[in-house]
């Protein structure tokens, strides 16, 4: 009763209102309705023109460049920059680095993560709250703090500037845990309870099971590894030092900060980083939807 | 469950615990590893010798130079056998310092004067100075530079001094001949204002110490004495000299190149956004990507004290960690001969370090022959440990120089180098 | 018709026997993997930073070797209380990050709030098309964006041109050390009260310098990349806003301001919390944006702790510092979040406010 009196309330309220009132308050609405679009439109115009101009830039010339920075058609179109880039540097190397490393770590979190998900949510054994404990504290412990550590302990164990050294670390990624576990946790029981008494054993269960049903969650932690992977930089500082494992994000940091002659070089930087963003550009408008819909999941969970 | 909470803590205490002792059982490994091929600080021990590749890392200031020290490397390693390769640093000092903590460093380095004393005082570097044929060759102030703790540490591959360079066109647009060649601090900013029209500036040029300096040295002053036994940054004439440049960056003559929206001073010179610089021999190789522009170096003029100018050296360092220091060594021989330097000269600029190729490179190069005369008065810069982040510190406060006080900065700068002179 | 095939084991012994089996075993097994990545690059690395913060090391061979004693609070001491060049370096990266932070967190949370709140308003078109425009940023990478940043910024860059268009001479951004807020005050050095004193090297008229025009253009660009990922959780939470309390509020003659501050706000608190919280931590930690575009100048204004410890450790090869450093922005971070915490908290309602909500003994005049 209560839930529906407030609707019989609002229709007469409005139905009685004088005319001029209902007119002055739809002018009224009118206008909000424009003022919000013209905001919202400007808004959009900050946000988007950045990149509107960096992939125009990369197609000028440096002098162009130079002189009419603002524009977004160039008046001579030159790839020139790209050139440069796929040619006469190390772009493509730090691309298939930056690549290699990305899959690898997104593949090893997927499998690790969810594991350690679904054995944090499902199966009872000793010591679990000591392990969700330990995945707790790891998130509290700000990235800064690892940066020199993680350099002496991959250099004691031996994986530093290598591969291995450039993957292993990342692989572990205590948000995906918990993003995981809550998953499994919303995730009634019965299916794999049904399949334990058929006899299935615990791996069994999970892998062909519950792994399929958790389709997107693991989409979603495909997205955030990827991202994380793809845009990682400290990380790879520490982590190599020999310019056959550069990264694309520690190339184009190389780049931005340059030598002594090698000028502004707008171009040619500005096509660097647009290369490197459309990866992960692609990723995110292909899966727009649940990347929108991933905070619902990670506040009410 | 608590029971088993806290049997599960111990076990996990326990694990970490073990995996501890185990990494400082591979990290003993480490040890013996930098004991080989240095003997401490002191005396050169043996060179080792072996058939891995060797890398030379370098601080280059362009594609020329880069171009030029790989061709060197490669004909080297074509003839004597051994692989080598030339990778540029983006940040030499991060690079190298990372490498030597990592226990990889390159073999072969550039490394600057104010670098040496770190290094040599942490055994990063392989002293091999005495082992060197043309020992005798070398300027002696530059054998100095690299001597640290009484070993000569390191063969001096060039040196470069400052000198101003004009601009040919727009000195003649401004009505300049050869008779208005500054030699006072006067004529300077006089010829200055002269040149100073539009976007471009009379007289741009970094703002860094290894700028200023010069009219510092000019002054009579010093940062530390010539034995770097005591601090001096806060001397009168230090202060005139700041308080002159800062005097004509305020009537907008002077000013840094960051100013005038270029990295460095041979880039704004370039792009004539100054018609003047101060720069050192490298800015021929970097003038090759400005072909319009003409240009001229000329002595510096002399300040209250009379004429002065900064020089500048790197060495050939090796690394302590090196596996093959002998081909090292070698390569370090080839490439400074008197012919090889003259060589790299020729693309980027620098002064032979060697005295004997010093009369072929005046005759090679009539027009940078005031670099080479600025060797006869040139400072070098402090190379006590610790002294390249004071003056990293004083780069910084320079950058305010427009609208802060000579007198605060250089006296902050003094106390930072009190500290490390003792 | 029986409810189930086969009767379920009693819940109490459900554990030890039947289908739950092996679960001990298969449990460690499962999370072997992500403790002993975890124990090995996060656990064990803490612990030896620890030990070379209370160290002497300098580089060479391993920190745990024989030769490496322990100094105590030296390292400590250098960064804090010596007064040499490396307290001064701690003390202005703390001053970068302090108004970094001062200035970001609000800003980010209030804008991203505020673009919430349009986009999601009940009539909207296109509504897909401004997440997306607004969320974009945060997708790419810092190391691309700070590119970006630095040819927009540049002296003959975009902005200085826009705002040439409106008559303003743009300062040369990232080349600028001057403090703005020293500027506002009037630029210069400063009145002697406050250029003499110092805290941590630094002369109480820099502490209060604010954010260089470089940093400023760096908080701009933080702003812009992190906006959009707030913004979505705001939008998540605004969605389990239920609409009925601010209708409600309509009726009872709010406006649309008091609606949105006395309704909306309090029931967005935990999101909040959650922004706040993480635009704190996030702040404090910058380092990608420093090393890609102004390596901590001009001037050391855009120095922070995060790039210092990196600096000194790496290029300096002041390997105890740098670990010091860390140790002591980590602590900072934690002070924030739980000062943060404490601010934010639930507070019981006082009681002169209780009294305008109780229901009333006596009837109000003119109400039935």
């Amino acid at each position: 009763m209560t839930a529906t009196t407030s609707a019989p309330v609002t229709t007469p309220a409005a139905a009685s209102l004088p005319r001029s009132r209902a007119q002055r308050s739809s002018r009224r609405g009118v206008a909000g309705q424009v003022t919000l679009y013209v905001l919202l439109a400007v808004l959009a115009l900050v946000y988007i023109y950045p990149f509107l101009v960096q992939v125009a830039t990369s197609f000028k010339s440096e002098q162009e460049a130079a002189a009419d920075p603002i524009s977004l058609i160039p008046q001579t179109l030159t790839v020139a920059a790209y050139e440069r880039l796929f040619l006469h540097s190390d772009f493509p190397l730090w691309f298939a680095n930056s690549a290699i490393v990305t899959v690898c770590v997104t593949l090893g979190r997927v499998f690790f993560v969810s594991l350690a998900g679904y054995a944090l949510a499902r199966l009872r054994f000793r010591g679990r709250a000591v392990v969700f404990a330990l995945v707790v504290a790891v998130m509290a412990v700000p990235a800064v703090v690892l940066l020199i550590p993680k350099f002496l302990v991959l250099k004691q164990i031996g994986i530093y500037d290598s591969y291995a050294g450039m993957i292993l670390p990342l692989l572990v990624d205590a948000a995906g845990v918990f993003i995981m576990k809550n998953f499994f946790e919303s995730i009634p029981t019965s299916v794999e309870e049904q399949a334990r008494i058929d006899g299935a054993g615990t791996f069994r269960v999970f892998w062909s099971i519950v792994l399929p049903m958790a389709r997107p969650a693991l989409v979603t932690i495909v997205i955030l590894s990827f991202q994380g992977s793809w845009n990682e930089l400290s990380h790879f500082i520490v982590a190599t030092q020999s310019p056959g494992l550069t990264t694309l994000t520690k190339g184009v940091a190389s780049l931005a900060t340059g030598q002594l002659s090698q000028g502004t070089q707008y171009p040619l930087k500005l096509a660097a980083a647009a290369i490197m963003t459309i990866p992960v550009a692609v990723l995110f408008f292909i899966f727009q939807k649940r990347i929108m819909n991933t905070s619902e999941g990670a506040v009410k969970g | 469950m608590r029971r088993h909470t806290a049997v599960t803590a111990l076990g996990a205490v326990g694990l970490v615990g073990a995996t501890v002792i185990a990494l400082t059982g591979c990290g003993s490994g480490f040890d013996e590893g930098d004991n080989t091929g240095t003997g401490g600080t002191g005396s050169p021990a043996a060179l080792t010798s072996s058939d891995d590749a060797l890398t030379v890392m370098i601080g280059s200031s362009g594609d020329a130079e880069t171009k030029a020290v790989q061709d060197a490397v490669a004909a080297w390693s074509k003839s004597s056998g051994t692989k080598a390769s030339v990778v540029a640093a983006t940040d030499l000092n991060q690079q190298l310092s990372q490498g030597f903590a990592a226990g990889s460093p390159p073999d072969l380095f550039y490394l600057s004067t104010d670098q040496l004393a770190g290094y040599a005082s942490n055994g990063s570097l392989q002293a091999y100075g005495d082992q060197l044929k043309n020992k005798d060759d070398f300027y002696p102030s530059l054998v100095k530079n690299f001597t640290y703790d009484g070993t000569f540490y390191c063969a001096p591959k060039d040196f470069s001094t400052l000198q101003l360079v004009i601009n040919e066109g727009l000195w003649q647009k401004a009505g300049l001949s050869d008779s208005d060649i500054p030699t006072t601090w006067d004529q300077l900013a006089e010829v200055a204002k002269k040149l100073t029209s539009g976007k471009t500036k009379g007289l741009v040029f970094s703002g860094e110490y290894a700028r200023l300096g010069v009219f510092m040295a000019q002054a009579g002053g010093r940062l530390v004495s010539e034995d770097g036994t005591k601090a001096e940054a806060d001397s009168d004439a230090n202060v005139q000299a700041l308080s002159y440049v800062q005097q004509h960056m305020k009537d907008g003559t002077f000013a840094y190149a960051s100013d005038v929206g270029a990295g460095w001073g041979g880039e704004a010179f370039g792009k004539q956004l100054g018609a003047m610089t101060i720069e050192g021999n490298w800015l021929t190789g970097a003038m090759g990507d400005y072909p319009d522009v003409k240009y001229k170096v000329v002595e510096l003029p002399a300040g209250p004290a009379g004429k002065g100018t900064l020089q500048f050296t790197n060495c050939w360092g090796m690394a302590a960690d090196s596996p093959n220091q002998q081909a090292a060594l070698d390569l370090v021989q080839y490439l400074t001969t008197s012919d090889q330097q003259l060589a790299f000269s020729k693309a980027f600029g620098p002064m032979p370090s060697v005295q004997s190729a010093a009369d072929t490179w005046k005759n090679d190069n009539p027009d940078l022959v005031p670099f080479l005369t600025g060797a006869d008065y040139a400072q070098g810069v402090p190379t006590n440990k610790g002294a390249a982040d004071v003056i990293s510190d004083f780069n910084s406060q320079l950058e305010s120089l427009k609208t802060g006080d000579p007198k605060k900065i250089l006296a902050s700068v003094q106390q930072n180098l009190e500290a490390i002179v003792k | 018709m029986t409810t189930t095939v086969a009767p379920a084991p009693p819940r109490g012994r459900s554990r030890t026997g039947s289908i739950h089996r092996g679960e001990g075993t298969a449990g460690w097994l499962f999370v072997l993997p992500i403790v002993v990545i975890l124990g090995i690059f996060l656990f064990i690395p803490v612990l030896m930073a620890l030990w070379v913060s209370f160290s002497d090391w300098t580089g060479r061979g391993s920190p745990l070797a024989g030769n490496v004693r322990f100094v105590g609070l030296d390292n400590y001491a250098k960064i804090t209380t010596a007064g040499g060049l490396q307290t001064r370096d701690f003390g202005i990266a703390l001053r970068n990050n302090a108004w970094y932070v001062v200035l970001v967190v609000p800003l980010q949370t209030a804008l991203s709030l505020l673009l919430a709140v349009l986009v999601s308003r009940r009539m909207l078109r296109a509504r897909g098309f401004f997440r997306t425009a607004f969320y974009f940023p945060s997708v790419t990478s810092s190391v691309a964006i700070t590119v970006l940043w630095m040819f927009l910024f540049s002296f003959a860059g975009p902005v200085n041109q826009l705002l040439s268009w409106v008559g303003l001479h743009g300062p040369n951004w990232f080349q600028d050390p001057r403090g703005i807020l020293n500027l506002a005050l009037g630029g210069g050095s400063g009145p002697a009260w406050l250029a003499d004193g110092q805290f941590l090297g630094v002369s109480w008229w820099d502490w209060l310098a604010g954010p260089s025009i470089a940093m400023f253009a760096l908080i701009l660009m933080a702003v812009f990349t992190t906006s959009g990922t707030f913004m979505l959780l705001f939008i998540a939470a605004l969605q389990n806003v239920g609409y009925e309390l601010t209708e409600a509020g309509m009726m009872d003659g709010a406006s649309g301001w008091q609606r949105f501050w006395r309704i909306t706000l309090p029931q967005l608190r935990p999101t909040l919390f959650t922004v706040i919280t993480l635009g704190l931590i996030g702040c404090w930690q910058v380092f990608d944006q420093i090393y890609t575009g102004t390596q901590g100048g001009p001037g050391k204004t855009t120095v922070t702790p995060a790039y210092l410890s990196y600096t000194a450790a790496f290029t300096q090869q002041e390997w105890g510092q740098g670990a010091a450093i860390a140790f002591i922005l980590f602590l900072i971070i934690i002070v924030f979040t739980i000062f943060q915490r404490w601010v934010l908290r639930e507070r019981t309602v006082s009681r002169r406010r209780m009294r305008a909500y109780l229901p009333r003994t006596t009837p109000k005049k003119g109400r039935p």
